[in-house]
């Protein structure tokens, strides 16, 4: 087998090989190509076996640029399709292992450079280093018992094998994003906030991005193998308190150390009840409106106000600072995505506005029998046009004003008494929530009985009846 | 070239608008690349001269790949390692010319959150400035990025000024900013541009007053001033040049 003529060691990652010293730079931005693991079954695979589709090393000028691609195929006893992607990154680490070569960027925007120096000193064949790169894989992950190597450089090869690779990708992206809260053991969490928000608490799970909308689960585990002590670390689950409002012990201890005692417990899919602290770098901002008890959700790029009568910096304002501030949340745009979208407070059913650009964005992610009434500013500018709106297009968070009116009727013995309508309903900011029970006071002197019920937000209503 | 072999010297230039410090990066470019040094040119400062100043067009900027991975993040594969991918869009932001590499900053940061794009690209500077002999950057008085540590530990920050008493001031409260700074700063320097005989006396002594410490005056030049007056670059200015001869000095004197 064909030995790399240079040195193999991790002191060489991050090597970078500049135009002039190159000697054939292979796909980047200026060309194509792809890296491709495959899990295959054993018998399949030829042990060691290299293949090369198109013109090798020896056969390229100085100084030019090919496309490039590399697929393995791998085989063992506990090599698994879910494993492909793993190994795969690993591509990019072992190959910056050798001397004189280049690797960044992954998948189909794989950018690689040899040197001239490696050229100089023998490098002649991409045999050389995909002997190298086998043997590294079988060494390094020793579940890969049996490991063969295709290499492509031809331009219409590649363009044919792009296309399954791209069916592959798509198909890995599909089982990737069914991860879910429940199929982990291991949360993450993210302190790069901790700088002006001390308290703030972010927990990265599998259906809930950070804040920012930067940091996936994904991103929360690879920072973490990497450095377990820097900004994203991991947060044991624990035990499960809340399945449907996304409470679990191990946030729980996690918030209360990271917030320094301040909160302990955080309900990662509610919005009412515990819900995930606010640091100030949230793309959007969630608004409860309490005349039409549904919430309303603005962005940093909509400039004007939204029904509330509030610009997104005037609530994020408020929101910020790494608190749990009961009436407003901060998301990343793609917890908007997630099935589990706020699922403690009926999820898409308890939206009832948002900019139109950003439901542009995530529109295919809203459930059909509401997406089409949840209102934007091209249609209603304020709470009475809201609430007509919803009204009119029959939104399900219109159900929960009948179960008041219900609630309400029934305990109404003299409707004599003024009563004001929903729209004047908790007008005030919400100081307590829907889950706040409802409370009686009686006064004796003047032969007025004062009953204050259904006390979501201020005071529900006042009905003043005579003494029995 | 294994990276970590080079002992990478970091060279900051900043100073009050105006006062050259382009002209002085340019310069001290020219004698590194000269004297066969592999150097990596950072313009740190928003209005981006030091293309101009080196004779060279850009064709990307970091700012540009930094606004790239804000917008396009919901679009990667869930699972896609996004250091990987910024760190190849940084070197496809990086200008390979003749001698020299470099990148442009360009345009600052927008409203939305950089915090996790900013810590990706920390440790890959840190990375990839070892691969280099010398970093040279040019910045705007303010140092952002450098309280962003985005540019790891400064060897020399060199301030340029002019004659003025006022260029002087700002001289002294960089010196000041300096200590306030998360970015570890090794040696301070001042560097006087735009000399002549009549205010020679007068700088040296404002230095003296205000503590600071004056690595050299570059004095005014024709060759310079006729250039500027053209827009030509000033990196493959002439040996005979005065300013040049002033330089490749105060280089000297720093053992670059």
């Amino acid at each position: 087998m064909a030995e790399f003529p240079l040195e193999i060691s991790p002191m060489f990652e991050g090597e970078r090989i500049r135009k002039n010293d190159m000697y054939v730079e292979l796909a980047g931005p200026k060309s194509k190509g792809f890296e491709l693991v495959r899990a295959t079954d054993s018998d399949e695979i030829e042990d060691g076996k290299f293949t090369l589709i198109g013109p090798d090393i020896s056969e390229m000028e100085e100084g030019s640029r090919y496309p490039f691609a590399m697929i393995y195929k791998i085989g063992g006893e506990l090599v698994e399709p879910d494993l492909e992607a793993i190994v795969e990154r690993r591509n990019h680490d072992f190959y910056n292992y050798m001397q004189g070569v280049m690797h960044l960027n992954q998948r189909y925007d794989i950018w690689v450079r040899l040197s001239k120096d490696a050229v100089n000193k023998g490098l002649n064949s991409f045999e050389q280093m995909a002997a190298a790169m086998m043997s590294l894989f079988k060494n390094e992950l020793s579940f890969i018992e049996k490991i063969e190597a295709v290499y492509i450089t031809d331009p219409e090869e590649i363009d044919k094998e792009l296309e399954n690779a791209m069916e592959i990708y798509k198909e890995r992206d599909e089982r990737t994003a069914n991860l879910h809260d429940e199929d982990v053991d291991t949360f993450y969490g993210c302190t790069l906030c901790q700088s002006f928000a001390p308290s703030n608490v972010c927990v990265i799970t599998p259906d809930r991005i950070s804040l920012c909308g930067a940091i996936n689960w994904f991103d929360g585990r690879a920072a973490a193998k990497v450095d377990p002590e820097g900004p994203q670390f991991p947060i044991e689950k624990g035990e499960v308190i809340d399945e449907v409002g996304g409470e679990y012990s191990g946030v729980n201890e996690a918030a209360k150390s990271l917030s320094g005692g301040e909160f302990d417990r955080i309900k990662l899919h509610s919005f009412f009840e515990y819900p995930h602290t606010s640091c100030g770098c949230f793309e959007v901002v969630g608004f409860y409106i309490p005349e039409v008890d549904g919430i309303g959700w603005v962005d940093r790029d909509f400039t004007g106000n939204a029904p509330n009568g509030l610009p997104f910096s005037t609530m994020a304002g408020q929101t910020g600072g790494g608190k749990q501030v009961v009436g407003f949340l901060g998301i990343g745009i793609n917890y908007f995505r997630s099935p589990k979208f706020l699922q403690a407070d009926g999820g898409w059913d308890r939206v009832v506005w948002m900019p139109s650009h950003l439901k542009e964005k995530v529109v295919d992610y809203i459930p059909e029998d509401v997406v089409n009434k949840i209102p934007t500013e091209q249609d209603v500018g304020d709470i009475s046009e809201l609430e007509t709106y919803l009204k009119e297009t029959e939104h399900p968070v219109i159900e929960r004003w009948s179960e008041e009116e219900e609630e309400t009727e029934a305990e109404e013995e003299q409707p004599e008494q003024p009563e004001s309508a929903p729209s004047q309903y908790m007008t005030q900011m919400p100081a307590s929530m829907p889950s706040a029970p409802s409370w009686t006071s009686s006064a004796s002197s003047g032969g007025v009985k004062v009953t204050l019920k259904n006390a979501k937000v201020s005071i529900d209503r006042i009905i003043v009846k005579n003494k029995e | 070239m294994p990276t970590g072999n080079f002992v990478t010297r970091i060279i900051a230039v900043t100073g009050k608008g105006g006062t050259g410090k382009t002209a002085i990066t340019a310069m001290l470019m020219r004698h590194l690349v000269k004297g066969d040094n592999l150097v990596l040119a950072v313009d740190a400062d928003p209005d981006t001269n030091l293309p101009d100043a080196l004779g060279c067009e850009i064709d990307h900027t970091l700012g540009e790949m930094r606004e790239f991975m804000l917008n396009e993040r919901d679009n990667f594969p869930p699972d896609s390692n996004k250091e990987s991918v910024l760190e190849s869009k940084v070197y496809e932001a990086i200008n390979e010319m003749d001698g020299y590499d470099l990148l442009v900053m360009g345009r600052p940061e927008g409203p939305g959150c950089y915090c996790y794009v900013n810590n990706l690209l920390r440790g890959i500077m840190t990375r990839l400035v070892t691969n280099y002999d010398a970093v040279i950057i040019d910045t705007e008085a303010g140092l952002e990025h450098f309280s962003r540590k985005l540019i790891p530990e400064i060897d020399d920050l060199i301030v340029v000024t002019d004659g003025s008493k006022r260029g002087m001031q700002t001289g002294e409260r960089i010196s000041q900013l300096v200590g306030e700074l998360e970015t570890k700063v090794k040696n301070v320097y001042v560097v006087a541009n735009k000399v002549t005989e009549s205010n020679r006396e007068l700088i040296e002594q404002n230095a003296k007053d205000l503590d600071l410490r004056l690595l050299g005056a570059v004095p005014v030049d024709k060759i310079i001033e006729e250039r500027d007056l053209k827009g030509l670059p000033l990196f493959d200015l002439p040996d005979e040049s005065v300013a040049i001869k002033e330089i490749n000095k105060i280089a000297n004197d720093l053992n670059l």
